[in-house]
C-alpha cells in the first residue's frame, strides 16, 4: 500500500511541477518558455506539427475511447 | 472588320480576380459579423458535443468516432481555412526549456515504470488512476471539453 501512495505522490508532484513551470514561464522576462511557446516552436516544422497533433489525438483515444 | 471595335488586350479593363483564384481554395461564406455570438455558439456546440460524447460506452465504434470526428474536423479547418496563427518564438532558451524536458521526461518515465510493473494495485499507472475519475459523465464531459479546446489551441499554433 505504501508503494501505491508513493506512486500517486510521484504523479501529483510531477503534474504540479508542470503547472509551476507554466506559472513561472508566464512571468515577465522569464527564461522558461510557456507550454504553448515550446509546443509552437516544435510545431514550426510539418513533422513536428504532425507529431504533436497525433499525440493530441492519441491522448483523446487513450482516455475517452477505451 | 466586324471585330475592329472589340477591345483587345492590353486595352481590356482589369478584372478583380475571384476569391477562389486569389486564395487557391474554395470560396467560403464570410466570417460571422458578431464575434461574441460566434464564440457563444461555438461554446454551446462544444459543450453539447462533450456531453453527448461522454455518454458513449468505451471500446465501441461510437467511442472511437467521438475522437476521430474532432480530429478530422480540426484537420479540415487547419487545411481549408486555418485560423490566425500565434507566431512561434524564433528561438528557445535551452536552459529554460530543459526544465520542461526534465519534468515531462520524468512524468513519462514514472508512467512507463508503472505500466511495465504491471501491478495496478501497488504501482498504478496514470491511466489506472484517472479511469475511475472519468467514470462519471460530467467529469468525462469536462475532460473531453478540455481536450477539444487543447486541440483548437494546437491548430492555432
Amino acid at each position: 500500500m505504501v508503494t501505491r501512495i508513493i506512486t500517486i505522490i510521484g504523479f501529483a508532484a510531477l503534474i504540479l511541477a508542470l503547472f509551476v513551470l507554466e506559472f513561472l514561464g508566464r512571468r515577465k522576462g522569464s527564461r522558461i518558455p510557456t507550454l504553448g511557446e515550446w509546443l509552437g516552436y516544435i510545431m514550426r516544422s510539418k513533422a513536428g506539427r504532425a507529431l504533436i497533433l497525433l499525440g493530441w489525438l492519441w491522448l483523446g483515444w487513450h482516455y475517452f475511447s477505451r | 472588320m466586324a471585330a475592329d471595335d472589340v477591345p483587345r488586350w492590353p486595352d481590356l479593363p482589369q478584372q478583380e480576380p475571384s476569391r477562389r483564384w486569389r486564395l487557391g481554395r474554395p470560396a467560403l461564406p464570410p466570417r460571422l459579423r458578431n464575434p461574441a455570438a460566434g464564440k457563444a455558439a461555438a461554446a454551446a456546440v462544444l459543450i453539447a458535443y462533450s456531453w453527448i460524447a461522454a455518454g458513449t460506452v468505451p471500446f465501441t465504434t461510437s467511442a472511437l468516432l467521438i475522437v476521430l470526428v474532432p480530429g478530422a474536423v480540426l484537420a479540415v479547418i487547419a487545411y481549408v481555412r486555418p485560423p490566425k496563427r500565434i507566431p512561434p518564438p524564433d528561438r528557445l532558451d535551452l536552459t529554460g526549456f530543459s526544465y520542461w524536458a526534465i519534468a515531462v521526461g520524468a512524468l513519462f518515465e514514472w508512467e512507463a515504470s508503472a505500466f511495465k510493473d504491471g501491478a495496478p494495485g501497488w504501482h498504478p499507472a496514470l491511466t489506472t488512476l484517472i479511469d475511475p475519475v472519468l467514470g462519471t459523465r460530467p467529469v468525462k464531459a469536462a475532460g473531453i471539453l478540455i481536450w477539444l479546446l487543447a486541440g483548437w489551441a494546437l491548430v492555432r499554433r
